[in-house]
C-alpha cells in the first residue's frame, strides 16, 4: 500500500522495483500519516519548482532536440556558433583524418619555426571567431597525432569513439568527482567500473579511486602501506623520529616510485633497487637478500612494489614468489601494474599476472592499453574497506556535510588527495558498454597478436634484431644499417656507432610522418627503438609497413652522417 | 611519399558534419556523428538553458534502479548506447545552468569546451615536445602570461591535477629551497621538526599535503582570522616564534587569496614581510581568489601577491575554464622545480635528441603523463583578449555585490559576513523563527537546520543549487559562489525569491525532525 502510494505521489520511475521503493520508505519515513505528510510536501515543491522553471521569464518553452530555436534569440549566440563550427573542424580534423593513414603523424617543425608559423601571442582584444577557426586547424595540424595507427611513441595510442564521447560529455558537464550531490551519475559509474576492476583483478573486497595518472596511483599505494603499518600517528606526525622505511622496486621499474618517495618525505636513498634477469623481471632472491641487508642497517623494510609491464622491456615479475617473501616479512605487496594489468582483460594473456591477487594494492592505467582517453588510471585496494579515507580525509563541512539527506557513503571526495578532481570513470564505463568485456579482451589479443608478429618478422629481417623476446606488447629491436653489417657485433666501437642510429632515424621518421617509435639506452645496452602496441587498429599489414619504413629510413645511412650524432655524455 | 602510398585510403573531404556520407565512415564514427548531435543539444544548449532543471535529483538507491549502470560480457548496440547517454547527461548536474552555485567553478565557455574536446581528440600527453609540440609551446605561452600576471619577473611553472597538488608543489619547492638535493635523497626522518603555517579558514589541502608528504598534520600550525576570516599577521608572528622555541624550524607559510568559505584575503604584504625577516618560504594559495587580478578594479585583492615565492592559481574557477586547469607558478628560482623532482628517465628524456630539450617539461613534475590543460585556457584567452576575461570577473564581483545588497534589504534573509570575494555567505531565517531571541542557543540550533532543509528542497525541485556549511561556531549558512559569467541581477533576485519560496513554511517540528 505506501509502496503504491510512494509510486503515485513522488512519481518513482515504474522502472523502479518495489523492494526499493519501500527501503527508500524505510530510509525516509517511519509511518504512513509521516508518509503522506511528506509525499504530498515534496509532491507539492516539485511541481512548484516544475512551474517555476517553465515561468523563467527568459523565454518560451522548446521541444527536446530543436537545436536552431533555442536560447533567448532567433539565432545562435556567437559563442554556440562558434561551437558548432568548431565541431565539424573537430570531427573532421581530429577523427576523420587524425586517425587515417594517409594523415601524416606528424607534421614536424622545429621550436622556431613553429612560433614563426602558428599565432601563439595573446593580446588585449579578442581574436575573430574566423581568426580563431583557422587556429584550431592550424592546432591540429603541427600537433602529433596518436590516433593515426602508425603512432608508436607512447604506451597510449589509439582513438576510442566511443572513449571520446564519454569525455567530451564528461568535459560538457565538467563534473568533479567529488561528491554525489554534484556528479550523482558519475559517482555511481565509479563505484560500479571500480568494483568491476577489483572483480578481474581478482580482489574480492576492497576499495579504489581513479588517480590523475599512474605515478600518483603508485603514490597511493606507499602512503597506504605506511598508513597501515603506523596508524594514525604517521599522518599525524610525519616522519620524524621514525628509523629509515625501506621501499623496494626493480632497477627496470618506473621512476615514480622514486619521485614518489621524495616527494613523500622517504627519500630517494630509501628505495632499494633490486635486480632483474636478463627479460627484465625482479630477482626474488635479490629481494630477499637486500631486504636482509636493510635490517642489518637498522632500517625497516615495508613496501614491494613489484611491475607488471616495465615501461621499455615490458618485463612482468613473479607475483606470486614476491607475494610469499612480502608475507613472511610483512611487508605491503604494491603491483604497478599501469602498463600491463590491461592483461588481465584477456584469458589467454591474464597468467602474465598470476597471483596478483595477493597483492595489497595495485595501480592499472586504462589509458594505456585500454585505449581509454587520457587520463584513466585505477588505484585499487585489497580488503581495508575503510583504508583509504582513514589514511587521507581531512573531513571538510562545505563538502561533507554530516547532515545530508543522502546516503553520504556516496561521497567519496574525501579519500583522495585531491580536492576537485576530473570524472574519469564516464568515459571507460560507456566503453564497457559498447565493447563489454568480451570486446575488450579482443582488442588485448589483437595488440598482443601484433607484437608477436612483429618479432618473428624482426627475427626473420637482415639488418634487425630484437634486444630481447616480448613478453608485453613491448617489442625491443635495433635496425642495423648495412654500413655496420659487416662489422663485429661485440667490439664496443660497434655498439657506439649502433647507438647512434636510433636518433638519426628517429628524427627522420618525425620529420618525414611517416611513423613514430620511441628509442632508449638501458642498462649498457646501446640505443634500442621501443616499439608499443596499444592501438586495436593496427593491422599485421602495418607491422610489416614499420619494418619496411625503418628500412627505408635508414638503409642510406653512412658512418659520416653517424658521427654527427652527440653522444649523451658529451656536452 | 610512404604515406600516400598508403593502402587504406578512401579519401574523404568534409565541408558539413551532416553532409558526409555515411558509407564514408566506419560504424564507429556515425556512432560518433550521432552522438555529437546529442552533447550539442543535450550537453550544451539544454544544460546552459535556465528553462532546463539544474538537476533532475534522484537518491542514490533510485538512480541505481532507474539507470543500467550494470557491465556485462557482451557489448550493447549503438541506440542503447545513445540512450544511455541521454540518461547520463539527464541525470547529472548541470554546472552549466547560470542557476548553479554550488561549487567554486560553474558555467561552461564555448571556447574552452571547444579547447577541451579538441585536447582530447588529439590524446596527447605533455611529457615533452616530441609529442605535444603545439601544446607545449602554448603551455609556456600561458605561464609566461599568468607569471606576468601575478607580478613574478622570472618564473617557472607548470599546469597541475588540481590546486591540492599546486599547494603540494608549493610545499615541495620550500623544503628542497632549504635542504636542498639531501632532503631529496635523504628525506625527513632524521631533521628536526618543520613547521606550515597556514590560517584557520584556510583550505584543508595545506593539511592533507602535510599529512602525504611525510610532515605530518601537527606539524600544520593554524593560525588565527579576524571577523572577515583574514590571516592574522600579529598571530603568525607569535606561532613562528613558538615554533622557534619549542625546536623546531618554520619552512613554509601559505597564506590564503580567496578563502573557501567566506572568499577572504589574507594581507599578504604584511606576511610576506614576517617570511623574509624569518626566512620562510611564502606560498599564496590563490587557487579561488587569484582570478581576480585579472580585473584592474579587483587586483588590489592581491596586493604584494608579487612577494610571495611560489602561487597556486586555478583558471578552472572563476575564470570558467573547464575543468581542470590548475598552475602553479614559483617566482625566480628557474630550475628549482626540475631538481626538485627530477628523475632523468632515459626513455623519455633521452639526452641525443635532435631538438632544443629545454622544451621537454615533463620531468618538473611528480606525474609522468600528464593531461594538457593549456591550449583551453589558451583558446579562451585568444578569444577573449585580456579585456573580455576583465569584463567576466567585473561580472561576477558586480553580481556578488548586488546579492549582499539584495539580502541586507529583504526580509529573513542575513549576511554572515560582508564579501570580500565573490562569495557571499548568508542566513535564511524561515518565519517561524524570525520571533526568536536572535543571540538564544536555541535559535542557532534551529536555523542551523534550516540549509539542510532548503537544500533538499532545492534540489529536489532542480531550481538552484547552492552550498551550505557550519564555520567555526555559525551554525549552517549559505555559501553563494559567483562563477558564472552568465549569471545576471535577474538571476541574483531570483535566488533570494527562490529560497524564500521553498523554506517560507518550514515549522518548528519540521526542523526539530532534522538531525
Amino acid at each position: 500500500m505506501s509502496v503504491l502510494l510512494c509510486r503515485l505521489l513522488l512519481n518513482v520511475p515504474s522502472a523502479v522495483p518495489q523492494r526499493v521503493c519501500s527501503q527508500l520508505l524505510s530510509l525516509r519515513v517511519k509511518n504512513t500519516v509521516n508518509l503522506v505528510k511528506y509525499t504530498v510536501l515534496t509532491r507539492q515543491i516539485m511541481t512548484q519548482s516544475q512551474r517555476i522553471i517553465n515561468d523563467s521569464v527568459y523565454s518560451k518553452p522548446v521541444g527536446i532536440g530543436d537545436v536552431e530555436n533555442v536560447e533567448m534569440m532567433p539565432e545562435l549566440s556567437i559563442d554556440k556558433q562558434f561551437l558548432k563550427d568548431a565541431m565539424k573542424i573537430v570531427f573532421t580534423e581530429g577523427v576523420v583524418k587524425a586517425g587515417d593513414r594517409k594523415t601524416k603523424v606528424v607534421e614536424y617543425l622545429e621550436p622556431d619555426e613553429l612560433r614563426d608559423v602558428f599565432d601563439f601571442k595573446i593580446r588585449d582584444e579578442a581574436e575573430t571567431s574566423e581568426t580563431l577557426l583557422k587556429l584550431l586547424k592550424d592546432t591540429y595540424k603541427y600537433s602529433v597525432l596518436p590516433a593515426n595507427p602508425r603512432f608508436y611513441n607512447q604506451l597510449f595510442s589509439g582513438q576510442d569513439v566511443y572513449g571520446l564521447v564519454g569525455q567530451w560529455a564528461t568535459d560538457s558537464f565538467n563534473s568533479s568527482a567529488y561528491t554525489y550531490e554534484v556528479a550523482p551519475v558519475f559517482v555511481l559509474m565509479e563505484h560500479e567500473v571500480i568494483k568491476r576492476l577489483r572483480e578481474t583483478i581478482g580482489y574480492t573486497n576492497g576499495d579504489g579511486v581513479f588517480c590523475p595518472g599512474g605515478s600518483i596511483a603508485n603514490m597511493y599505494g606507499i602512503n597506504l602501506a605506511r598508513f597501515k603499518k603506523y596508524g594514525s600517528e604517521i599522518k599525524s606526525k610525519g616522519l620524524y623520529g621514525l628509523p629509515r622505511l625501506i621501499i623496494y622496486t626493480s632497477e627496470h621499474s618506473h621512476y615514480s616510485v622514486k619521485k614518489g618517495a621524495a616527494f613523500m618525505g622517504f627519500g630517494t636513498d630509501s628505495v632499494y633497487l633490486v635486480k632483474c634477469d636478463e627479460r627484465g623481471r625482479m630477482i626474488p632472491e635479490d629481494l630477499e637478500r637486500q631486504i636482509e641487508l636493510a635490517k642489518s642497517q637498522g632500517h625497516v623494510p615495508f613496501f614491494v612494489n613489484a611491475t607488471s609491464g616495465t615501461t621499455v622491456f615490458g618485463a612482468f615479475d613473479p607475483l606470486n614468489k614476491l607475494a610469499d617473501i612480502c608475507e613472511q616479512h610483512d611487508m605491503w605487496l604494491h603491483v604497478d601494474a599501469c602498463w600491463g594489468g590491461s592483461s588481465v582483460m584477456s584469458r589467454k594473456w591474464r597468467h602474465l599476472l598470476d597471483g596478483v591477487e595477493r597483492s595489497n594494492s595495485l595501480a592499472w592505467c586504462q589509458h594505456k592499453m585500454m585505449g581509454v582517453p587520457l587520463q584513466c588510471s585505477a588505484f585499487l585496494l585489497r580488503d581495508n574497506v575503510g583504508l583509504m579515507h582513514n589514511a587521507h580525509c581531512a573531513g571538510a563541512t562545505y563538502l561533507f556535510q554530516q547532515d545530508k539527506f543522502y546516503d553520504m557513503s556516496y561521497d567519496t571526495g574525501d579519500k583522495v588527495i585531491q580536492c576537485g578532481r576530473k570524472v574519469d570513470a564516464f568515459k571507460l564505463w560507456l566503453m564497457f558498454k559498447a565493447k563489454g568485456n568480451l570486446g575488450f579482451e579482443e582488442e588485448i589479443n589483437i595488440k598482443f597478436a601484433n607484437s608477436r608478429h612483429f618479432a618473428e618478422k624482426i627475427k626473420e629481417s637482415d639488418g634487425f634484431k630484437l634486444v630481447v623476446e616480448p613478453t608485453c606488447t613491448n617489442v625491443c629491436f635495433w635496425y642495423i644499417p648495412p654500413c655496420l653489417r659487416s662489422m663485429n657485433t661485440n667490439t664496443d666501437e660497434f655498439n657506439a656507432w649502433l647507438g647512434k642510429v636510433a636518433p638519426v632515424i628517429k628524427e627522420r621518421m618525425v620529420k618525414q610522418g611517416t611513423l613514430m617509435i620511441g628509442y632508449q639506452p638501458l642498462f649498457g645496452k646501446p640505443n634500442f627503438f621501443r616499439h608499443i602496441f596499444s592501438n586495436a587498429k593496427t593491422t599485421f599489414q602495418d607491422v610489416e609497413y614499420i619494418l619496411d619504413e625503418i628500412d627505408r629510413l635508414g638503409n642510406d645511412l653512412t658512418l659520416s652522417d653517424l658521427s654527427k650524432v652527440k653522444s649523451p655524455n658529451e656536452e | 611519399m610512404a604515406t600516400s602510398g598508403s593502402i587504406y585510403i578512401t579519401p574523404v573531404s568534409i565541408d558539413e558534419l551532416d553532409d558526409v556520407s555515411t558509407a564514408e565512415l566506419s560504424a564507429d564514427q556515425q556512432f560518433l556523428q550521432k552522438a555529437m548531435q546529442i552533447l550539442f543539444t543535450e550537453g550544451v544548449i539544454k544544460a546552459g538553458d535556465r528553462r532546463t532543471k539544474v538537476v533532475e535529483y534522484l537518491d542514490p538507491h533510485v538512480l541505481k534502479e532507474t539507470f543500467d549502470l550494470e557491465i556485462k560480457e557482451k557489448g550493447v548496440g549503438t541506440d542503447k548506447l545513445l540512450q544511455l547517454l541521454k540518461d547520463t547527461l539527464k541525470y547529472s548536474v548541470r554546472s552549466a545552468n547560470p542557476r548553479f552555485f554550488n561549487q567554486l567553478y560553474a558555467g561552461q565557455d564555448a571556447y574552452g569546451l571547444v579547447g577541451q574536446w579538441m585536447t582530447d581528440t588529439i590524446n596527447a600527453s605533455m611529457s615533452n615536445y616530441e609529442i605535444s609540440p603545439v601544446f607545449n609551446l602554448m603551455e609556456v605561452e600561458i605561464l609566461k602570461i599568468l607569471s606576468d600576471i601575478v607580478g613574478y619577473e622570472k618564473s617557472d611553472g607548470i599546469f597541475c591535477p588540481g590546486g591540492s597538488i599546486a599547494n603540494m608543489y608549493g610545499i615541495s619547492m620550500a623544503r628542497y629551497h632549504k635542504y636542498g638535493e639531501a632532503i631529496k635523497t635523504d628525506g625527513l626522518s632524521g631533521l628536526p621538526r618543520l613547521i606550515l603555517f597556514t590560517s584557520k579558514h584556510a583550505h584543508y589541502s595545506i593539511s592533507k599535503g602535510a599529512a602525504f608528504m611525510g610532515f605530518g598534520t601537527k606539524n600544520v600550525y593554524t593560525v588565527e582570522v579576524d571577523e572577515r576570516g583574514r590571516m592574522i599577521p600579529e598571530d603568525l608572528e607569535k606561532q613562528i616564534e613558538l615554533a622557534k622555541q619549542q625546536g623546531h624550524v618554520p619552512l613554509f607559510v601559505s597564506a590564503t587569496c580567496g578563502t573557501t568559505v567566506y572568499g577572504a584575503y589574507d594581507p599578504v604584504d604584511a606576511i610576506a614581510d614576517l617570511c623574509e625577516k624569518h626566512d620562510i618560504w611564502l606560498h599564496v594559495d590563490a587557487c579561488w581568489g587569484a582570478s581576480a587580478l585579472m580585473s584592474q578594479k579587483w587586483r588590489h585583492l592581491l596586493h604584494g601577491v608579487n612577494r610571495s615565492n611560489s602561487v597556486a592559481w586555478c583558471p578552472h574557477k572563476m575564470m570558467g575554464v573547464p575543468f581542470q586547469c590548475s598552475a602553479f607558478l614559483v617566482r625566480d628560482h628557474i630550475a628549482l622545480m626540475h631538481n626538485v623532482h627530477c628523475s632523468g628517465a632515459t626513455y623519455l628524456f633521452q639526452q641525443d635528441k635532435f631538438y632544443d630539450l629545454s622544451y621537454d617539461t615533463g620531468d618538473k613534475v611528480i606525474q609522468s603523463a600528464r593531461k594538457v590543460d593549456a591550449f583551453k585556457l589558451w583558446l579562451m584567452f585568444k578569444a577573449k583578449g585580456y579585456i573580455g576575461f576583465e569584463q567576466e570577473i567585473n561580472i561576477k564581483f558586480a553580481n556578488s555585490r548586488h546579492l549582499a545588497k539584495t539580502i541586507e534589504e529583504r526580509e529573513g534573509f542575513q549576511l554572515v559576513v560582508e564579501p570580500t570575494c565573490t562569495n557571499v555567505c548568508f542566513w535564511y531565517i524561515p518565519p517561524c523563527l524570525r520571533n526568536m531571541n536572535k543571540d538564544s542557543n536555541e535559535f542557532n540550533t534551529l536555523l542551523g537546520k534550516v540549509a539542510p532543509i532548503v537544500k533538499e528542497r532545492m534540489l529536489k525541485g532542480g531550481t538552484l543549487m547552492i552550498g551550505y556549511q557550519p564555520l567555526d561556531d555559525k551554525p549552517n549558512f549559505f555559501r553563494q559562489i559567483f562563477s558564472n559569467a552568465k549569471t545576471t541581477f535577474q538571476d541574483v533576485e531570483f535566488i533570494v525569491d527562490e529560497i524564500d519560496r521553498l523554506g517560507d513554511d518550514i515549522t518548528i517540528s519540521d526542523l526539530g525532525k532534522n538531525k
